[in-house]
């Protein structure tokens, strides 16, 4: 046997024994767990404790937003369709709108729509949103109106994961590579 | 008035003149021929909601030109944009110009410089080819077919 063959089989074995590690932004324990007070795509009051039992990826943003926003869900789509089905059906993301203005449940509805059965729409009063973006330290603000009413709306650009017990256990950026991603969530899915 | 020389005009004078007009004549279309745009796509969201639109624009000229605004028979209203983020927090900024020097190359791409296609004037479906018009600071203009692509492209 080659003398080089030990060492790199010893090390694979002690990488197979060791905690696997997480490819994007591990948040373990530095973030509350979920919990919320929002309405859903439907109109229907809705708490957090109703999204325990599948692994929940919270995204916020505002359907008015061309690039960004359908740009994150894109990759969370096209991460969730490289699983087969059943981990797939084990994630949720829940898109949480902070332009409730013109978020409607149906609008919201229409939108999530768009990117597949896994997306929910949320959005709430300015008192909900507000609880909910300080829980996670993160900002939300209106733009200027032009003289069509339209307005940009500044909002966090990653994504929280949550296992499925709603405890927080990662941040995905768009920077993340693809296979990072997929790794993390189908390991997410698995109970992690 | 009249584009033919006069015809009390020396015949060296005459070919000059004449060669003159052609240069003017042709100098917007060669201009053209120098911008390339490439993969040019169109994100649909559903109902009116703003698109985005993406493509590349390379400057193959020798001279710099600077990009001012695009607009569409499709669309109310288009503009310029570019997603900024800073701090973990993002949002759009217009953009007014863009400057691509001689050989300069500029990607409108996702989560960077793109158009924002607002008030639908028809109803749009994916895979529709849409005429879109990129306007230049020197009065140039560039008509481009952007494919429309379906929200969960990329």
């Amino acid at each position: 046997m080659a003398r080089w063959i030990i060492p790199v089989v010893a090390s694979l074995w002690l990488v197979g024994c060791g905690e696997q590690a997480w490819q994007t932004k591990d948040i373990s324990g530095l973030m509350p767990p979920l919990e919320f007070e929002l309405i859903d795509e439907n109109g229907n009051d809705v708490t957090a404790d109703q999204f325990i039992g599948k692994s929940t990826l919270l995204f916020f943003g505002f359907t008015h937003c061309p690039d960004v926003c359908p740009t994150t869900l894109a990759r969370l789509d096209a991460a969730t369709q490289r699983m087969d089905e059943a981990t797939r059906d084990d994630i949720q993301v829940l898109f949480v709108s902070v332009d409730p203005r013109r978020d409607d449940p149906e609008t919201l509805r229409t939108y999530t729509d768009a990117f597949g059965p896994q997306f929910i729409g949320l959005t709430g009063d300015k008192a909900a949103l507000d609880e909910l973006t300080r829980r996670y330290r993160v900002t939300y603000g209106y733009g200027e109106e032009d003289s069509d009413g339209n307005y940009d709306v500044s909002h966090s650009s990653a994504v929280f994961a949550f296992n499925d017990q709603g405890e927080v256990r990662l941040l995905i950026r768009d920077s993340d590579p693809m296979d990072a991603v997929v790794a993390d969530l189908e390991r997410l899915a698995s109970g992690a | 008035m009249s584009l033919t020389p006069h015809p009390s005009l020396p015949r060296l004078a005459k070919r000059w003149c004449w060669t003159f007009l052609l240069l003017i004549a042709t100098s917007g279309t060669l201009a053209a021929a120098e911008l390339e745009v490439s993969e040019a796509r169109l994100r649909l969201l559903p109902g009116d909601l703003p698109a985005a639109g993406y493509f590349t624009l390379t400057n193959a000229s020798e001279k710099g030109v600077t990009l001012t605004g695009a607009d569409s028979l499709a669309f109310g209203n288009v503009m310029m944009h570019r997603t900024v983020n800073q701090d973990g927090v993002t949002r759009m900024q217009r953009v007014e110009q863009l400057v691509l020097q001689a050989g300069e190359q500029v990607e409108f791409a996702p989560g960077d410089y793109h158009l924002m296609l607002m008030k639908r004037t028809r109803n749009l479906a994916i895979g529709d080819d849409i005429e879109v018009t990129l306007r230049f600071a020197n009065g140039q203009q560039q008509s481009v077919t952007f494919r429309a692509v379906s929200s969960t492209t990329q």
